[in-house]
């Protein structure tokens, strides 16, 4: 059973040769080949987190122009709004005044009609109080 | 004298049966140049290492960034030897150990489970017989002896002829059982891994011997267990020499 003989240095020699071959065949290129794999996850992983903060900050960026941009609009729409407004009260106030001139002369206009009227009727109270006079008395007087 | 003839005869008899037999220390001699050699644990062992081979070159004969099917698997079997080694050596030193620690675990492990599964048996030789080349003590004795070599090399590597400090350095006084550690360390990886697989293999043809069906398989599971194990054992206290010869005694790691 303890019987030692060549098979001793040529099982070590065979062993270190395998040793070589293995190495070459399996340990280097399946090392590489794993590290070149972490090397592409690590590489990957952190290019994909840049890519993310990256987003996040144009979300960012574009969440406060969006807010910019809809305070602006309803700043416009607020201006435009006060604009119309007062366009509104100036036509109104315009038109008011222009309906209470066109009644002021509308009065004036009756009020000197009426005068004339008046001052007709006046006239036409002298003629004809004349002629009841003239009617009453011209036959007395005639 | 009357029994132990007819316990003789009945082990006769058993060793008529075709299906099971024993044989301990009968080798298939091979005489290259002046050496003698066991040609039985030749054979199984380019068996073994024509397989680790031939599988290496096929999973990587087309790396892919995404693995499938082989290299997938062979993938996982470096992250397992990757992982034992750097447990034992440490993150920082444990690469270059990689390729000697994981050959090891390898050819033990698939050396161990070629003995438990194939049956190697069947293939008949004129001498001995094939089995696992890890129930060879020439085997186990060349693994340990690598070992030795490797985890001085790597001490010399580190440190230069400093390496010798370690003998002496908490205290010469134990400097015989730091000399004694060089010849127990090969010892006990070469008899552990030998011992085992030698007394798994021979509990199993016993039991088949005796109980041809059935009974022997739970015990040939335990063997498959165990196989695992003694590989993982000798690479991991392999592991941990060569972390020791790197490491050395006292502060100077945390000096600098």
């Amino acid at each position: 059973m303890f019987d030692f003989n060549g098979t001793l240095p040529l099982m070590m020699f065979q062993f270190f040769l395998l040793v070589a071959v293995l190495n070459a065949v399996f340990f280097k290129p399946l090392t590489q080949a794993i590290d070149e794999r972490d090397g592409f996850i690590r590489t990957n992983n952190t290019e994909a987190r840049e890519r993310l903060a990256k987003a996040k900050s144009l979300t960012e960026q574009y969440e406060q122009e969006l807010a910019g941009t809809r305070k602006q609009s309803q700043q416009v729409l607020a201006d435009a709004q006060a604009e119309a407004q007062k366009i509104a009260q100036t036509q109104i106030t315009e038109a008011q005044q222009q309906v209470q001139a066109e009644v002021m002369k509308a009065q004036a206009e009756l009020e000197s009609q009426k005068q004339s009227a008046f001052s007709e009727l006046e006239k036409q109270v002298d003629t004809l109080s004349q002629q009841i006079l003239n009617k009453l008395l011209g036959s007395t007087l005639a | 004298m009357h029994h132990s003839s007819l316990l003789l005869d009945s082990f006769n008899w058993f060793t008529a049966l075709p299906f099971a037999s024993l044989e301990v220390g009968q080798h298939l001699y091979w005489q290259i140049g002046g050496l003698k050699v066991h040609g039985q644990v030749l054979i199984t062992s380019w068996i073994v290492i024509g397989i680790l081979v031939i599988v290496s070159v096929l999973a990587t004969r087309k790396v892919e960034r995404i693995p499938s099917g082989l290299q997938n698997f062979m993938e996982y079997a470096l992250e397992f030897v990757r992982d034992l080694t750097k447990n034992q050596i440490g993150e920082k030193e444990y690469r270059p150990w990689v390729p000697f620690i994981g050959t090891l675990f390898l050819f033990i492990f698939v050396s161990n489970w070629s003995g438990a599964l194939f049956p190697w048996k069947l293939i008949s030789l004129p001498e001995g017989e094939l089995a696992a080349p890890t129930n060879d003590i020439n085997t186990t004795v060349a693994l340990a002896l690598c070992t030795s070599f490797v985890y001085f090399y790597a001490g010399f590597r580190k440190k230069g002829l400093g390496y010798f400090r370690k003998y002496i350095e908490p205290t010469p006084v134990l400097l015989p059982i730091a000399i004694l550690e060089d010849f127990t360390k090969p010892l006990s990886l070469s008899f552990r891994l030998f011992g085992n697989i030698l007394a798994d293999e021979l509990v199993v043809a016993v039991l088949v011997l005796l109980v041809p069906l059935i009974v022997p398989l739970p015990v040939m599971l335990l063997g498959l267990f165990t196989s695992g194990i003694q590989a993982l054992v000798f690479a991991t206290l392999a592991g941990a020499y060569i972390h020791e010869s790197l490491e050395g005694h006292g502060d100077e790691e945390e000096a600098h």
